[in-house]
């Protein structure tokens, strides 16, 4: 009864108010949108930002360790690290905001589709994405660089694999606890298609829960991809990822440490980021958790 | 005669914005010995924060403004919480509407009634369970030797409300506390357990405060009625006489509200508008937005609850006068 | 006069998984063959207590679900087991009305989309639909600048009228109340009921309406069906039903609401036991196990369900056996 109540006072404007405050208030939240913003600026803007071309070799300057002429030296082939640190963040994430996207619309459809028709439809959508989810990310890869050889559209087929099965199966569950809600009777009633049901009554009421499966998502794509890149499956010379650069680095690791380590950090503090971000949003917009 | 459970100007608030809620403003009640008073009122009306106030079980947030709580002459508002513990079962006990969430769903019934003489009356585990059975067979629960050992979900709603009576009675309290205790059984159970509610209090003399929105309930089980509205005591009678006679323009609205089974009526008397919410009690009467006899005065000055030459007590400006809008329709 | 809405043998049975060691499935029979017809403009209201399947019936009519046996007959159409297209007629005119206001109204949407969501369906173009949902905001009681709010805004009287205005919209000829006004108080209850009346007055629409409360189906209904286990046992218009029931059990449902009438209170015929359940219904008759006035013959043979009057069915093997006399004596 007081609940009641209390919610009623609760118009639509103040709740998104009441969500900005209590995300400002959270603090790890707060630092990981904080490194994912930068990490995006970055990328969006790496052409301005890169001091010389990422590409441009330079065989009497290789190896140079981090100072005034090149801010975090340079590899075995000369190349301006600094610079190649900031095309691959736009690297990494254009491939994974791609594989996200895909994911996303692939396993909504898919798990929607399931949830609904229930039968055979969702036995093929479910078994198939259990198939999938069962083969590690690597063995997919590889299947794909099989047929397709490595690169980039590998990588984010590869990954578009393993990322849907996920997605559709939590877009399942919530669909068919939604199923049971009165409205979506009242919309079967009142003869409104599935389709529009499913668009309509259901996807706005499943989008929290995407969003923060999206944002936890993406430290694990970044990673998969830099792990794809570094076996060499993934991102191809001269185009450079952090992935690719770590791997480069190892060969001269206890002389010059310094490409490793540069690629290494960018690439463990996105994740971090993207993951802070991710549980910070998951306690705000979970309703599991927000629920007291 | 001292009353078994008498409320004294009693004021629960809960937090709000800006200021703190006054849910229940000033509530007088007493339950004498033997006695049952039904407290009636519709949602947000605060019957249920006033017996949860009265067992002292309100939720943290909410505070005790003003007023009393005597239990058996003794004022409990003050009490610790091991005074609590212990008054809590012996002396004053409490059954809730959904008797699935009051009962812990992974104990067995009969470990639940036992408990509570373990811990109140020092009985051993043996002893406790034996009497568990008694018990459960007092309330008609049938063949108790084999249900003594269910789970709660083994038992049907019906069974689950007399497993809370069986705990409730285990140690013989003074008052019991039933907070809407057949509103989610069918109406051939409700009927079961209204018929042991009223055999135990015979039996027994224990004191009964029925918290209710059914009036059918309440005319038969209640000797006085309290009427609620909008966290304030509005009216009340002696049972026959309310049902009779009410004096407040709310019970006599509410009362012609009801579509009865004996008779069909082709129009339903209607209150217009909805009961506010805590944040929105109107000021002056909190009934005269609704009421059909509100005058100026009502809007302005809120009314005494004022007690009768015949002992009622009513809380209305206009309590006495003939030939009210809201008697006519 | 053909019926607006027919329904013969209809039976909704649902596979359990078996609970015993065996794990063979066995059968819930929720509705089983039912036969009821409802005229234009008239309403038949469904009566029983929980489990009775009256909600499984009302969501076979809806076409919620697919019935596994009998058929419907939507205006000489057989809807049974109609999708798509076929569909569409029972679609724009069949609506319904659920019993929770806060649980039947999208929160992410706005009232004016919500109520505009069965016309939209029809392919309406959208400034007749503004010009529709204020209209029959108007109908339903509701100011029309409260048409870009959203549900939450609303209090649970208020939010019923969003319901029963989305109901109206397209101008159908049946709406399907089920507990439609259980969630409300008594106040606001008797306002939706008045307004349930008015819009039969005013625009000739049937109602199929379910309740386990008998007060408030005597006081919208013309005709009546109690359910027992899936079926049902007694059929008649109101007057009769109400005032000499013929089958035990609603004379025993009867007697067990409480009335609001301190002076004659009812005297419950206390049945014994639960509700059996709707996986293994005793044989026979399947009330005999709680019959006042069971016979041997019940045990032994399952009665149909007789045309005993004109107008008048009854599923006893005695009918009128047990009469209110023997229970207001």
């Amino acid at each position: 009864m007081i609940g009641r109540t209390a919610a009623e006072a609760i118009s639509e404007g103040s709740r998104l108010a009441e969500f900005s405050r209590l995300f400002l208030a959270n603090r790890s939240a707060m630092l990981g949108a904080t490194i994912v913003l930068i990490a995006v600026v970055v990328a969006l803007l790496s052409s301005w930002l890169a001091p010389t071309d990422y590409a441009r070799t330079n065989m009497l300057f290789v190896w140079e360790p981090p100072g005034d002429d090149f801010v975090l030296g340079t590899d075995a082939l000369g190349r301006d690290v600094f610079s190649r640190l900031i095309v691959g963040a736009r690297v990494s994430l254009t491939i994974a905001l791609s594989v996200l996207a895909i994911a996303l619309t692939v396993g909504t459809a898919a798990g929607m589709a399931a949830a609904w028709n229930g039968g055979w439809i969702d036995s093929l959508v479910m078994r198939t994405a259990d198939i999938t989810f069962a083969f590690p990310e690597l063995i997919i890869a590889i299947l794909v660089a099989a047929i397709l050889g490595p690169g980039i559209l590998t990588v984010i087929i590869s990954l578009s694999l393993v990322s849907w099965p996920g997605i559709a199966r939590i877009v399942r569950a919530l669909v068919l606890t939604l199923r049971g809600e009165l409205y979506i009777d009242a919309a079967i009633v009142c003869g409104t298609p599935p389709t529009q049901i499913l668009l309509r009554h259901c996807l706005p009421n499943i989008v929290p829960a995407l969003i923060v499966r999206a944002s936890v998502g993406v430290g694990f794509i970044v990673m998969a991809e830099a792990t794809l890149s570094f076996l060499g499956l993934g991102v191809q010379e001269p185009l450079p990822s952090w992935g690719g650069m770590i791997r480069d680095g190892l060969t001269a690791l206890r002389t010059d440490p310094h490409l490793s380590l540069a690629a290494g950090a960018a690439l463990g503090t996105t994740i971090i980021g993207f993951n802070l971000l991710g549980d910070g949003l998951r306690d705000l917009l979970d309703p599991r958790i927000r629920e007291r | 005669m001292t009353a078994a459970l008498e409320l004294s100007r009693l004021s629960v608030s809960f937090p709000g914005q800006p200021d703190r809620l006054r849910v229940i403003e000033g509530i007088d009640l007493a339950v004498g010995p033997g006695e049952v008073v039904g407290l009636v009122g519709e949602s947000g009306s605060g019957k249920s924060v006033t017996a949860l106030a009265a067992m002292r079980l309100l939720p943290s947030v909410a505070r005790i403004d003003a007023g009393a709580v005597h239990l058996g002459g003794r004022d409990i508002v003050g009490a610790s919480r091991q005074e609590l513990l212990r008054i809590r079962g012996a002396e004053i006990a409490m059954i809730f509407q959904e008797p699935m969430t009051s009962l812990n769903p992974l104990f067995r019934a009969g470990f639940q009634i036992g408990e509570t003489l373990e811990v109140h009356l020092g009985l051993s585990r043996a002893e406790a369970r034996r009497r568990a059975i008694e018990l459960m067979r007092a309330v008609g629960i049938p063949a108790p030797e084999v249900r003594v050992d269910d789970y709660p979900h083994q038992l049907s709603g019906g069974m689950r409300q007399r497993v809370m009576i069986a705990m409730a009675m285990a140690c013989r309290p003074k008052v019991l506390i039933a907070d809407e205790p057949t509103t989610a059984l069918d109406v051939t159970i409700q009927a079961q357990i209204l018929q042991l509610m009223r055999r135990l209090r015979e039996e027994s003399g224990m004191g009964i405060l029925l918290i209710t929105h059914d009036l059918g309930v309440v005319a038969g089980m209640a000797d006085r009625v309290v009427v609620m509205y909008a966290g304030m005591v509005m009216e009340e009678a002696p049972v026959r006489s309310l049902y009779a006679m009410p004096h407040h323009p709310y019970s006599r609205l509410l009362l012609k509200a009801i579509p009865r089974v004996r008779e069909r009526a082709d129009r339903l008397n209607q209150i217009a508008g909805t009961t506010p919410p805590a944040s929105r009690f109107p000021s002056g009467c909190r009934f005269h937005p609704r009421c059909p006899d509100a005058i100026d005065r009502c809007r302005m000055e809120l009314p005494p609850l004022e007690t009768m030459p015949d002992g009622r007590k009513s809380r209305c400006w206009r309590t006495g006068e003939a030939g009210l809008p809201s008697m006519s329709t | 006069m053909k019926p607006l809405l027919e329904a013969r043998a209809l039976s909704v049975h649902f596979p359990v998984r078996g609970t015993s060691m065996s794990g063979d499935s066995r059968l819930l029979r929720a509705v089983d063959g039912v036969d009821i017809e409802i005229g234009a403009g008239e309403t038949l209201g469904i009566v029983g207590e929980s489990g009775c399947g009256k909600t499984t019936l009302g969501r076979a009519i809806l076409r919620l679900l697919e019935p596994t046996g009998g058929s419907i007959r939507f205006d000489g159409m057989d809807v049974t087991r109609a999708t798509g297209a076929a569909l569409a007629p029972l679609r724009k005119s069949v609506q319904a009305v659920f019993q929770d206001p806060f649980g039947s109204l999208n929160p992410r949407m706005r009232v004016s989309d919500i109520i505009g969501e069965p016309l939209r369906n029809l392919g309406w173009p959208r400034p007749r639909i503004s010009a529709r949902v204020a209209e029959v905001m108007e109908i339903v009681g509701l100011p029309p600048e409260y048409a870009s709010r959203h549900p939450h805004a609303f209090s649970g009287g208020q939010r019923q009228r969003i319901g029963i205005a989305r109901a109206l919209a397209p101008s159908p000829r049946l709406i399907v109340c089920d507990e439609a006004v259980s969630a409300l108080d008594v106040s606001i209850q008797a306002q939706i009921l008045n307004l349930l009346k008015d819009i039969q007055r005013d625009f000739g629409v049937a109602y199929l309406f379910v309740s386990h409360n008998l007060a408030v189906v005597r006081h919208l209904s013309h005709r009546v069906a109690v359910m027992y286990l899936g079926r049902i046992v007694e059929l008649c218009d109101e007057g009769r039903l109400y005032t000499a029931p013929l089958h035990p059990y609603t004379t025993a449902l009867l007697s067990a609401v409480p009335e609001p009438d301190p002076e004659r209170p009812n005297r419950p015929v206390v049945l014994e036991g639960d509700l059996p359940s709707p996986i293994d219904p005793p044989p026979g008759c399947t009330f005999h196990t709680r019959c006042p006035v069971a016979k041997p013959d019940c045990r032994a043979t399952a009665p149909a369900l007789r045309e005993i009057e004109p107008g008048r069915f009854v599923r006893c093997h005695f009918p009128g056996s047990f009469r209110q006399a023997e229970v207001t004596s």
